[in-house]
């Protein structure tokens, strides 16, 4: 990696810094203005209910972070003098295409040649300061236009910087495809590498450039090959477990044996005679014990040898864990109230049903994983991580460094899906490497991995509605209960003044056009860490509301999309789905019969302001599902790399399936299972069905795309095998004679 | 013990039944070859031992002494100016842009190296159920498919892989 710019390149920069800076190293920074999250004020003269309700909507809306946040992401390009440029990004690549779709926006504008374009993560030692991090399908729309601008701005001054070398005016030049030449002549012309390796004075101007016409667009709605395919095709991509540091050692962990078991006595035992011992680490009263030695055998058994003994804490079961997370009775948050649904539903509901979804596993392939040097006051960690600002701050506490002297490195990661927000792998190789005086590589088993870290919560839905005597919904509420998501991961405080986990109830909040709706949320205080996974409460609430929009439609005797049609969410999204809904149904030929003994159900979503639909074909054979086919409509605004949205939505349609068909994790006896691959299954290739997409472009702006196409897919193969068998399965994984 | 790895000789200390996924990794400084789960059930680890797909995760060395083994690292060749030649099954998986996260795809490429040499013309069935245990947690199996079919059009066009 080249040269990062100096901390003291990305303070504040002053007045005069903004008008103009002296380009030194052929690299310079451009700060772009980030609209940060919207303040939220009131809380204290609009009362509490109120208050919540509104924190509840704006968080629904923007699908963003929660209160004070400082949104700041700043990008670099660095330009070389061979004419390659790097553009160093603080989101991460994990699989969804990010770094080729920002690199799309900022290359078009900046005019660069596409193959000489390096897209990077920046470290935190480059300034970055995004605690978003790499999550909630955030990353395009959030930066995509603060990319546009700083190219399309750097591209202005090597314009103007260029005409000058040229000794031509700026009138008389252009800036194309790397080079600043002269229209009537494009022979005479500098490249973007010469012009910068002359060090040269370029003012930042006051206001950004303007963008391109959309005509004029070369990259960004094109299916651009992924930047980062061709390191990865000759296996010579650098994931967070590939990291390789002279004089490194290697980690391994001591972990308790129960969701609540801690640490009651620690001693090395024979460890420290084990062969390739460099140190053994035991601090036990924070209930850490570790190895370090020459070759991870040899720290893996030394650690077999290390003298422990366990407090198991409760042996909870999965039992208890459901009672836990019951939706009713008292303690729960109304996050959505429009009309008056208790009174509709006083005599009682047409329709009325529960669902459940279990705990799952997250199952990105590479397992938790950091590279690790402290030394000299300082830390140097490199990590598969979404939120690197969390790991600095959890790093820097546990070593008793400032969070300055901590860079995180973030190399590619082999998904994240969530689960990489988690710090403790990269705050176990810190300690360990401060103990050692080595660097350290951890990483942690596939078992270590299955249990030592948080999981997909439990949720339970029960759904009432009532209907009018025209086939329309009168009144619909949804009452849900989860374990958390986000809560964990913010101040205690966070969870005190909005009783509700925004996390867990996303995608639970009735957008149908329906009179009166209100959704209400329980937090179940698990003995375990639940949290974020891949759309985090979007995908089990998405089965409930929309098996239980399938329901209804069979209770009113009205065709499941003519259902959703006929409660369009008002405005310009109830018009996004109504495309969205027809465009699939035509797609799917929903109005013709489905082949001999396969049927198919329809589910939707709208999340992220992406609108996506499902219809599923499936049919039953031995009582075993097997879905054929899954139509997928989606609309995510504008679309910056179609090859790559529909990668996206293929990927969310393979993992709903495995959602839907097979993933389940319980507590047995106080332990999460199952603890590996094997036991516990996800989707193969021969269940993999047909994936037809089907893309949509119904607004001007870009939204997300990595999370919200896992909505419907459940609910749209629950709703075929209901249709096929006339079986309801409200309980995921979905199984042919276990009805709730 | 020596080990025969992409066409080159490594000699190897400790003992036999140390594992060859790590010895790739951590001291032959291979890292191509990816840690998934350990208990040979998800694939990543592959490489091929004399042609046959092997799950390096749960295999000691002493196993595959003197045997041709093959990493990604290995796949591509390098012709006479010296200029990088993709292997048709690298070539139709960058055509197909099959990579999400890729971590998984070490296995799932030198899985279909090893079907189409044994198979050059596999049907759709056939893919599926050579690539079937090699797992993909982004879900690419749709373009796989694909590119494994690209794949053997293109080495029957080139003459083979």
């Amino acid at each position: 990696m080249s040269e990062p710019a100096t901390p003291t390149d990305v303070s504040e920069p002053t007045e005069k810094d903004k008008k103009q800076r002296r380009i030194t190293r052929r690299q310079f920074l451009i700060v772009a203005g980030a609209s940060g999250a919207a303040a939220l004020v009131g809380l204290r003269v609009l009362g509490l209910p109120y208050a919540r309700l509104k924190i509840a909507e704006y968080l629904d809306s923007s699908g963003g972070p929660p209160i004070g946040i400082k949104a700041a992401p700043t990008a670099w390009f660095e330009i070389l003098p061979d004419n390659r440029v790097r553009l160093f990004l603080p989101k991460v690549e994990m699989g969804q295409g990010v770094h080729t779709a920002l690199a799309q926006a900022a290359a078009d504008e900046l005019e660069a040649a596409w193959e000489n374009l390096e897209v990077l993560s920046a470290a935190t030692g480059q300034g970055l300061d995004d605690p978003v991090g790499t999550s909630a399908s955030n990353s395009v729309s959030s930066l995509q236009m603060i990319l546009r601008q700083a190219g399309a701005t750097v591209r202005q001054m090597l314009r103007a910087e260029g005409s000058r070398q040229l000794g031509r005016p700026v009138e008389d030049t252009a800036a194309e495809q790397g080079f600043v030449y002269v229209r009537t002549d494009p022979a005479v012309r500098r490249s973007y590498g010469e012009i910068m390796a002359v060090a040269p004075t370029l003012t930042v101007p006051e206001q950004p450039a303007p963008l391109k016409a959309d005509s004029e667009l070369r990259y960004i709605g094109q299916p651009m090959p992924r930047v980062d395919l061709r390191a990865k095709v000759l296996g010579q991509a650098v994931y967070g477990i590939d990291v390789r540091l002279p004089g490194m050692a290697y980690g391994a962990m001591a972990h308790p044996p129960s969701v609540e078991g801690k640490l009651k006595r620690a001693a090395a035992g024979g460890a420290e005679a084990m062969p390739g011992v460099v140190k053994v680490v035991i601090d036990q009263k924070n209930g850490f014990a570790g190895v370090v030695a020459e070759s991870r055998e040899q720290a893996y058994a030394a650690l077999g040898a290390l003298d422990l003994e366990w407090d198991a804490g409760h042996l909870w079961q999965q039992a208890d864990v459901e009672k836990a997370v019951t939706a009713g009775g008292a303690g729960g948050v109304v996050v959505q109230q429009e009309g008056t649904v208790r009174n509709r539903l006083r005599n009682g509901a047409a329709v009325e049903a529960e669902y459940r979804v279990p705990m799952a596993y997250h199952a990105h392939f590479e397992p938790m994983t950091a590279v690790a040097d402290v030394k000299n006051g300082a830390a140097q960690i490199y990590t598969s991580t979404q939120a690197a600002v969390s790991v600095r701050g959890d790093v820097a506490a546990a070593l008793g460094l400032k969070p300055e002297a901590v860079v995180v490195n973030q190399p590619y990661l082999g998904a994240g899906l969530g689960h990489k927000v988690e710090t403790k792998a990269a705050v176990e190789a810190a300690r360990l490497s401060q103990a050692a005086g080595r660097p350290v590589h951890l990483v942690w088993s596939r078992s270590e991995d299955f249990q030592n870290s948080f999981v997909r919560p439990p949720t339970h839905h029960i759904l009432r509605a009532s209907l009018t005597a025209d086939g329309r919904i009168e009144a619909l509420v949804h009452e849900q209960a989860s374990g958390k998501v986000a809560l964990p991961f913010l101040p205690a405080i966070a969870g005190a003044v909005l009783g509700h986990d925004f996390g867990a109830w996303r995608g639970a909040r009735i957008g149908y056009n329906i009179p009166n709706r209100e959704t209400i949320t329980w937090v179940a205080d698990l003995p375990f860490l639940t949290g974020w996974w891949r759309g985090l409460g979007l995908l089990p609430n998405t089965f409930a509301v929309e098996c239980f929009m399938d329901e209804v439609a069979v209770a009113a005797g009205v065709d499941p999309i003519e259902l959703r049609l006929r409660h369009l969410p008002e405005g310009g999204i109830g018009e996004r789905l109504r495309v969205v809904l027809l465009a699939v149904a035509d797609r799917a030929g929903w109005n013709s019969p489905a082949s001999a003994g396969r049927a198919r159900g329809v589910a939707c979503c709208v999340d992220h302001g992406t609108v996506v639909a499902n219809i599923a074909e499936v049919s039953a054979e031995g009582g075993q599902i097997r879905v054929h086919k899954v139509t997928a409509a989606a609309d995510p605004g504008v679309i910056i790399n179609p090859n790559g949205v529909a990668a996206q939505v293929e990927g969310n349609v393979v993992m709903g399936l495995s959602s839907a068909l097979l993933e389940e994790t319980t507590v047995v006896d106080g332990v999460l299972n199952p603890a590996n691959f094997g036991a516990y299954r996800i989707l193969p290739m021969s269940a993999t069905p047909q994936v037809e997409v089907v893309l949509l472009q119904g607004d001007d702006k870009p939204h997300g795309i990595g999370e919200p196409p896992i909505g419907p897919v459940a609910p749209a193969v629950a709703n075929a095998v209901y249709a096929l068998t006339g079986t309801r399965l409200r309980r995921l994984p979905l199984r042919l004679g276990t009805t709730s | 013990m020596e080990l025969a790895i992409n066409g080159q000789v490594y000699t190897v200390a400790g003992e036999p039944d140390r594992i060859l996924l790590w010895v790739l990794r951590d001291e032959l400084g291979l890292t191509g070859t990816k840690f998934g789960c350990g208990i040979g059930m998800c694939g990543s680890c592959t490489v091929l031992v004399d042609g046959v797909p092997t799950r390096s995760c749960i295999t000691p060395v002493s196993a595959v002494a003197g045997k041709a083994i093959l990493t990604l690292e290995g796949l591509a060749k390098t012709g006479p100016d010296g200029a990088l030649i993709l292997n048709p099954v690298q070539r139709a998986f960058e055509e197909e842009q099959v990579h999400q996260c890729g971590y998984c795809m070490t296995g799932q490429m030198l899985t279909a190296v090893a079907l189409l040499r044994s198979n050059p013309r596999p049907s759709v069935a056939e893919i599926v159920a050579g690539m079937d245990r090699v797992l993909c947690r982004c879900g690419a199996y749709p373009r796989i498919k694909r590119a494994v079919a690209r794949a053997a059009e293109i080495a029957g066009q080139e003459g083979g892989l």
